[in-house]
């Protein structure tokens, strides 16, 4: 059983949660500034690495909050769960 | 409201069928009412006003149950779930609304929608793990805890409360009829 840790739930099993794509994604504060190129690239490009990969993950089944989570998406080994504003990026 | 639902769902007969085959004791507490609060705990005022209109703390604790006149469940960081005697809860609803209303709060009450079963029982722990991923460890899951999982797949609140194989399953109505068929070929 895969396990993912909610930051205020504590360890729960996989079923229980839902992935919200890649996390650390700022909103752009002037959409209307930017060229439809990088409007583009915040909407749809993603890094995809292989290794440490900052994510975004739902306790869908719990408590229905919303937080960070860094996955190795090679080993699947996770560093750290987060409260999301407590530092999305280091 | 109860009539009407039992003869819907044919709770009663189903669970008296299944008590009396497996010694396993289920309730349907339609003797209580729902309320679901939502508040801010870093808001100043919020956690007086509102305890003070229960009457009681509200846990905060992630996963943990206040016990008192009214049994909370903790349900996330700025969510609670209100277990009061079913004739007060509109009133307490009403009373909630109006003390928090300066504060960015929410209640509602969510009695239609939900239903509370008690589940007792030696076997209750075995029972529940069958179909949760929880650890339903006597040791793990201890009287005052609670939880929101997966129940044969339904969601469910489930609360450690009154004893050591007591058990408080909160399911939406809809789904309390299947829980209950599954609960049937489990135990
Ligand atoms: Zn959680």
């Amino acid at each position: 059983m895969f396990l993912i840790e909610c930051p205020w739930c504590g360890e729960r099993a996989e079923t229980e949660f839902s992935y919200g794509g890649e996390g650390g994604i700022t909103r752009p504060a002037e959409p209307d500034k930017l060229s439809d190129a990088e409007w583009a690239n915040y909407l749809f490009m993603r890094t995809n690495p292989r290794g440490a990969h900052q994510e975004l993950w739902n306790h869908a089944q719990g408590c229905r909050r919303w937080f960070g989570v860094e996955r190795d998406t090679v080993t699947y080994h996770i560093s750290r769960s987060y409260v999301l504003g407590d530092g999305v990026k280091d | 409201m109860t009539e009407w639902h039992e003869k819907r769902h044919g709770l009663e007969q189903r669970i008296a069928d299944w008590t009396s085959r497996t010694g396993f004791t289920i309730s349907v507490r339609d003797d209580l009412g729902h309320l679901n609060l939502r508040g801010d705990l870093g808001s100043p005022g919020f956690l007086a006003a509102a305890e003070e209109t229960i009457g009681q703390p509200l846990p905060q604790a992630p996963n943990t149950i206040s016990d008192g006149d009214s049994t909370i469940f903790w349900l996330g960081p700025d969510e609670w779930l209100i277990l009061t005697p079913a004739e007060k809860a509109a009133n307490l609803a009403d009373q909630l609304e109006s003390s928090l209303s300066n504060q960015h709060a929410a209640t509602n009450n969510v009695s239609g929608g939900q239903i509370a079963l008690t589940l007792t029982g030696e076997r209750v722990r075995e029972v529940l793990a069958k179909g949760c991923a929880l650890d339903f460890h006597p040791q793990v899951f201890t009287e005052g805890r609670c939880a929101q999982s997966g129940l044969a797949r339904a969601n469910v609140t489930i609360g450690s409360i009154g004893g050591d194989n007591k058990f408080l399953v909160i399911v939406r109505r809809s789904f309390a009829d299947y829980l209950l068929a599954w609960l049937d070929g489990v135990a």
